[in-house]
């Protein structure tokens, strides 16, 4: 690691007022009611949300990541770049990073459009990532999900072209085809934004990120199997003729200081509890036919209910990249992430569940101010 | 009862698994979009005729095609295989998905056929009587909505939670979800089927609660030349409920 550093906010902006008996529902995703939601608490918690991801930018913060769920209190960020266009105007220097809007639920060329937009609206400030999209949200879309790994891979090479290649040019695919494809405007970075892939570490998604020389974003996976893909991302970009860099790897960390360790986990823990327990609880809708091959179904649902709906913190700080306590403890271990996992991106989640604005202003703060100068101070 | 023998052809470079059985005039059976309930039910009928059960690609103990993404795919496939097994006429008894199937390969090569029978068809828009979307219903749902009386399925199910049948359960799902997540209803369906002037029986049982009963007087309508039988007490697996449906299936093909 280097003095390039990077520090993200990521947030989920997740509906928090579920009704009393939320835990009588098996899935808190895709076919939980949206008569639970209410608009008049909806507004309140979307300013809050857009206070706290202006914050970011006030703070310090590299960038603000933001990202797509549907039918859920997961999220309420259906249309993610509708966030980025509200807090282009209101930020000054982060990144925005839309991580992402999954392809395969837009038109490749209007997805190329809107985030052209984005980036000369902001300046370059930009950054895409490209979901496959969970298994979740096909069974929102009218997108088969036994095609979509295909579907995918399509829609990214339409949108490369688009931004790589002076339009009009055409494309005759299995899924898509431009007579004329000329989006415009065009994205202010050149050739367009740094692009990353987001997923769960499947082969299909790997191989397409070594092919394209793009960022890999591993997501509710174990520490241990994130370092794999890395190393694997990097064999095979290599095999492709790309090397990649250090800020090519995002690390997704859930991360909450306090001024004491007792303080930070009295403060987080409960939050921590509800977003694995509650706000994840996707049950059978994790893998709808065709989303997973064979293989990973077998690994998957030998292992899912400790990833989706379950919940035992120990098995948690083990398995995912988890710094809570003070801010030496927080540097130390992101320190120490960043030299295990060889990446110097650490993309870190600052609010998860119920957790109130005081709490998600103090971790932001504290992470800002306590944190971030002193890893960026060790690392030189 | 004759044995059915295990058989495995290379068809346009897919390896189709097929059971055979008995001699006589062919009988070629297609099952529907899962293959849990087997095809022992079939056994009476290998007495007076060859019966041919394949798997279609995708099921049971044939290979995956991926390229196959829609159902007019797997008209190709049994082209194919007919021409293969020398079949000239033949009949054709469909279990729902197979009999969706059997339906789209009559309207196209009704000369082939000499008699048709179509078990609770899939794949009609009925109007107020929508088919179970078996894609989206969890297993534990649709397996008692099969049949009427569940005890005639229960034996063919695992005791305890089996990593291996929900394995083979989540590839036949994909197997369907390719051919049919976006588009499950088949609109095209009354516009060809009058070309099917093969004598045909549709055979519904009264309580299917995956494709109501309703459909089968719709079904019998668009088929210029067929009778339809309503079984009372049997749902939609009626060929394991009700061994007189077997019978008649019989005496109908003889």
């Amino acid at each position: 690691m280097s003095g390039g550093v990077r520090f993200n906010a990521m947030f989920f902006m997740p509906y928090i007022h579920l009704p009393e008996n939320h835990k009588e529902f098996k899935s808190l995703w895709v076919d939980f009611s949206n008569k639970y939601y209410d608009p008049e608490k909806g507004h309140e918690l979307y300013n809050r949300y857009l206070q706290e991801l202006v914050l970011a930018d006030r703070l310090g913060f590299d960038a603000i990541v933001i990202n797509e769920h549907h039918n859920t209190v997961y999220s309420m960020m259906a249309t993610p770049n509708l966030i980025a266009a509200a807090i282009i105007p209101q930020t000054r220097n982060a990144k925005i990073c839309v991580w992402g809007v999954p392809p395969n639920f837009m038109l490749p060329n209007r997805l190329a459009e809107e985030y052209a937009i984005l980036d000369v609206m902001s300046k370059g400030r930009l950054e895409i990532a490209f979901p496959l999209g969970t298994g979740m949200e096909y069974w929102a879309h009218s997108v088969n999900p036994a095609t979509a790994r295909e579907k995918f891979k399509e829609s990214l090479k339409v949108m490369l072209q688009a931004w790589t290649e002076d339009g009009p040019t055409t494309h005759y695919g299995k899924y898509y085809t431009y007579r004329f494809l000329n989006p415009w405007p065009r994205p202010y970075q050149r050739p367009h934004p740094p692009c990353y892939i987001v997923g769960s570490g499947t082969n299909e998604t790997i191989e397409i990120a070594a092919e394209l020389g793009l960022g890999y974003s591993s997501v509710f996976v174990t520490q241990q199997r994130a370092a794999d893909l890395n190393n694997k991302l990097r064999e095979r970009a290599a095999h492709y003729g790309h090397t990649m860099r250090p800020d090519q790897f995002p690390l997704l960390t859930y991360v909450y200081v306090a001024e004491t360790q007792e303080e930070a986990d009295r403060e987080y823990s409960n939050h921590l509890r509800a977003f694995f327990e509650d706000y994840a609880r996707a049950e059978r809708y994790i893998a709808p036919p065709g989303y997973l091959t064979i293989e990973q179904l077998k690994i998957r649902a030998a292992a899912a209910d400790k990833m989706h709906g379950g919940f035992d913190y120990d098995a948690i700080s083990k398995s995912f990249f988890l710094a809570v306590g003070t801010p030496e403890k927080v540097a130390n271990q992101i320190g120490e992430w960043g030299h295990r996992m060889q990446t110097s991106h650490f993309n870190n989640v600052m609010h998860v569940a119920d957790m109130p604005h005081w709490k998600t202003v103090k971790n932001m703060t504290l992470f800002a101010e306590e944190v971030i100068p002193r890893v960026r101070g060790r690392e030189g | 009862m004759a044995q059915f023998i295990r058989e495995k052809l290379v068809v346009d470079g897919v390896e189709t698994v097929l059971y055979t059985a008995g001699k006589g005039d062919p009988v070629v059976v297609l099952h529907g979009a899962g293959t849990v309930d087997g095809f022992d039910f079939a056994e009476p009928w290998t007495e007076k005729f060859r019966v041919i059960v394949p798997y279609h690609p995708g099921w049971g103990e044939s290979a995956d095609e991926p390229l196959f993404t829609e159902s007019h795919d797997y008209v190709m496939h049994y082209l194919e295989l007919f021409d293969q097994l020398g079949l000239e006429r033949f009949n054709i008894v469909g279990l729902s998905f197979g009999a969706y199937l059997a339906a789209k390969f009559a309207s196209e090569h009704a000369h082939r056929l000499k008699k048709l029978v179509l078990i609770a068809p899939y794949g009609m828009a009925v109007e107020g009587h929508p088919m179970a979307d078996i894609l989206a219903l969890p297993a534990e749902t649709l397996i008692p909505m099969l049949v009427s009386n569940f005890e005639v399925l229960k034996r063919r199910l695992p005791e305890k939670p089996d990593l291996d049948f929900i394995a083979a359960r989540y590839r036949e799902a994909t197997t369907f979800a390719r051919l049919m997540w976006e588009h499950p209803l088949d609109s095209r369906l009354p516009r060809y089927l009058h070309r099917v002037k093969t004598p045909t029986l549709v055979v519904w049982g009264e309580e299917d609660k995956i494709i109501p009963v309703q459909h089968a007087e719709v079904w019998k309508k668009a088929l210029p030349n067929s009778e339809l039988r309503v079984f009372k007490g049997a749902g939609h697996l009626v060929q394991l409920e009700k061994p007189e449906a077997v019978q008649m299936i019989a005496d109908f093909l003889a």
